[in-house]
């Protein structure tokens, strides 16, 4: 960018100006060349120097923090973070009768065991999940099961909670773009949850989700009395993930109803005056005018979110530690507490083009047309 | 069309506010939730049913305590969170508003080759996944022997400068042309105008900028748990609080926890609530417009 160029006439092509002001274009130039060679010098070592640093080591056995010898191993690391093996699992024969054995207990068919299908060359793949398709009964397996759960994980986590988000939000802005008497205060309590610091709002959320009576949730459940016992929503697989999409929707939605409501605002009302008049209802004018005209916020708004929630960190870490990860939590965990820095830059850079494909497709798909 | 009130619309009216209560409701509760908590003792907290207020397990009077915020505020830890957050967050605001005006100056007001270039790359980076550098980053930081309160403040400038940028540039954009011109006749070399005429004007929104730069470095949790496991004493709040164990080594003190929480959110919620106008602006001038 910063080429030195004497040939003035080569310049005048670049830049369509009168020919008087060429001198303080060219001054022009320099000075902008100046002011921005600051940010740009700090994103070259925060960004771009990083980058390269993690995209080399992706490839190569480094220990974090470690004298060991690195070496390179290629491909090595997003062959274990990406194998994934789907097999068939046989009904299992009882030899005296051939018949199928079925569970005395459940009634249900008993299966091959998984660790006997899968392949344990060169690495062992492990279980990650069973499904049956068309009577038949399958095993997915991974080699690395906790980066294929992550990964899964992180896509239900941001698929759910953009979308609630976005009903919600959509809801809220709604509500507050219509006048009514309390409209400030609410517009007031609806920066509450965005300014509270996420780490602050997981540990909001985890007491009341706390295990026991003393936990708000448990409690409550237990005054409707819709549960015997109380639940340990955060230790059992299956609350998990539904615990975290809960406090990032609550967490969120006043910022994606803020963006939405901004859009509301500036549509111009005599459109509606005269859907009114042409006798449309408010559910019709809803589809027909208010959807269509707020498309560019919608769109904006789920760019900017669904990139966040692809990268949620701060929640699953403080929330569920190590029991399940999100696609960061992972990448950390083996960085800091398994000191496999080769291994952990590998899953930064499957992000970085999860997020790449993610932004480039949205603003394709949506025409989001910026600056 | 005014018709009078026809029982069809009272019912609408009155699903209408209840409509509001329950926003309201759902947006306010955690917070609520964590503020009568932090005012319980351990075995108020524990009581069953669990009490909207504070209450004597005996009596059920009204009784709140304020232990849980004596001990957070005698916990060092805390308090040194608070510090070091402070310092990190406005260190690299201050700095991500400096470079940052500069850049959005250039980028919204100079005539210039690649400037087409430079904000495409100015608009990626605000999408920037942070934690791919992770690892990357902290090779930097091993090799130049910064502390951890260093790379914090420099770490951060990986998402405040590309938002102030960009931000800036748009409000820069907007300013009117003649402003330049008219102090360009008067002598005024560009970078005078920037400084005597358009700063100025930039007053606001660097402040709702920078407050926002603010909140976002307030909030990093990442790359202060990273950088801080080795260097425990310049843990900042958020990882102070994720940290937190309490004074006696116990199950988690969750009363405590809520009132350093509190402790936190409190200052937040009403600098927020001041800056309210602003801050909804710069959101959606930072998205919408962008």
């Amino acid at each position: 960018m910063a080429v030195k160029n004497d040939g003035a006439s080569s310049k005048k092509s670049f830049l369509p100006r009168k020919p008087n002001f060429s001198i303080p274009a060219r001054r022009e130039e320099k000075l902008a060349l100046k002011l921005l060679l600051p940010t740009l010098l700090i994103i070259g070592i925060i960004a771009f120097y990083p980058l390269a640093h993690v995209f080399y080591t992706s490839f190569t056995d480094r220990i974090f923090a470690g004298r060991e010898e690195t070496n390179f191993i290629g491909f090595d690391n997003y062959r274990r973070l990406l194998s994934v093996h789907i097999a068939t699992l046989d009904p299992v024969i009882d030899e005296t009768t051939g018949e199928i054995v079925v569970d005395p207990e459940t009634g249900e068919v008993v299966y091959e065991r998984p660790i006997d299908i899968l392949p344990r060359e060169p690495i062992r793949f492990r279980e990650v999940n069973q499904f049956t398709l068309f009577g038949t009964r399958y095993v997915v397996g991974a080699t690395d099961r906790n980066f294929v759960l992550a990964f899964s994980n992180t896509f239900i986590f941001t698929v759910v909670s953009v979308f609630l988000e976005l009903v919600l939000g959509l809801a809220i802005a709604l509500i507050v773009n219509s006048k009514f008497r309390f409209r400030g205060p609410m517009r007031a309590a609806m920066l509450v949850p965005w300014a509270v610091i996420t780490v602050v709002s997981a540990r909001m959320w985890e007491w009341m989700l706390a295990p026991g009576r003393a936990g708000m949730f448990n409690a409550f459940f237990d005054w409707l009395g819709v549960v015997e016992r109380p639940i340990a929503f955060l230790a059992i697989s299956t609350f998990q993930l539904p615990a975290m999409i809960a406090v990032d929707v609550w967490k969120t939605t006043p910022f994606m109803a803020l963006l939405l409501l901004a859009g509301l605002q500036t549509m111009p009302e005599d459109i509606f005056e005269a859907a009114e008049i042409d006798g449309a209802s408010k559910v019709r004018q809803f589809f027909t005018i208010t959807l269509p005209l707020l498309k560019p916020a919608i769109a904006v708004a789920l760019v900017f979110r669904t990139l966040d929630a692809l990268r949620v960190f701060d929640i699953f870490q403080v929330m569920l530690g190590q029991s399940q990860y999100s696609l960061a939590s992972y990448n950390y965990f083996q960085l800091v507490a398994n000191r496999n820095m080769g291994l952990a830059s590998a899953i930064g850079v499957l992000i970085f083009f999860l997020i790449f494909i993610f932004a480039i497709s949205y603003i394709r798909m949506l025409g989001v047309q910026r600056e | 069309m005014k018709k009078s009130l026809k029982p069809y619309d009272i019912l609408k009216r009155v699903g209408f506010n209840f409509m509001i209560i329950f926003v309201l409701l759902y947006l306010l509760f955690p917070f609520y939730w964590a503020v009568n908590s932090s005012l319980k003792t351990e075995s108020q907290l524990f009581m069953t049913p669990a009490t909207a207020v504070p209450r004597d397990p005996a009596t059920l009077e009204f009784s709140p305590t304020l232990q849980n915020y004596s001990v957070v505020l005698r916990d060092g830890q805390f308090l040194r969170g608070l510090a070091n957050s402070t310092i990190v967050a406005t260190a690299s605001t201050s700095l991500a508003l400096i470079a940052g005006s500069f850049a959005a100056f250039a980028l919204g007001k100079l005539r210039f080759r690649g400037r087409r270039p430079a904000l495409y790359l100015i608009l990626a980076m605000t999408m920037f996944p942070q934690v791919t550098v992770l690892t990357g980053l902290y090779a930097v930081i091993t090799v130049l022997g910064l502390s951890a309160i260093v790379s914090m403040i420099f770490s951060y400038l990986l998402f405040t400068l590309p938002f102030t940028t960009w931000v800036l540039t748009s409000f820069f954009k907007g300013l009117p042309n003649e402003l330049m011109e008219s102090a360009q006749v008067d002598g005024a070399t560009p970078f005078q105008t920037f400084r005597r005429i358009l700063l100025p004007l930039t007053a606001p929104a660097l402040v709702t900028t920078g407050l926002l730069a603010f909140i976002a470095a307030w909030n990093e949790y990442l790359f202060a748990l990273t950088f801080t496991a080795i260097e425990p004493g310049s843990r900042t709040v958020p990882v102070a609080i994720a940290f937190f164990t309490g004074a006696v080594a116990h199950q988690e003190p969750f009363g405590e926890i809520m009132a350093a929480a509190s402790l936190v959110t409190i200052p937040l919620v009403v600098l927020v609530l001041i800056f309210q106008r602003r801050i909804v602006a710069g959101l959606t001038s930072g998205a919408i417009k962008g």
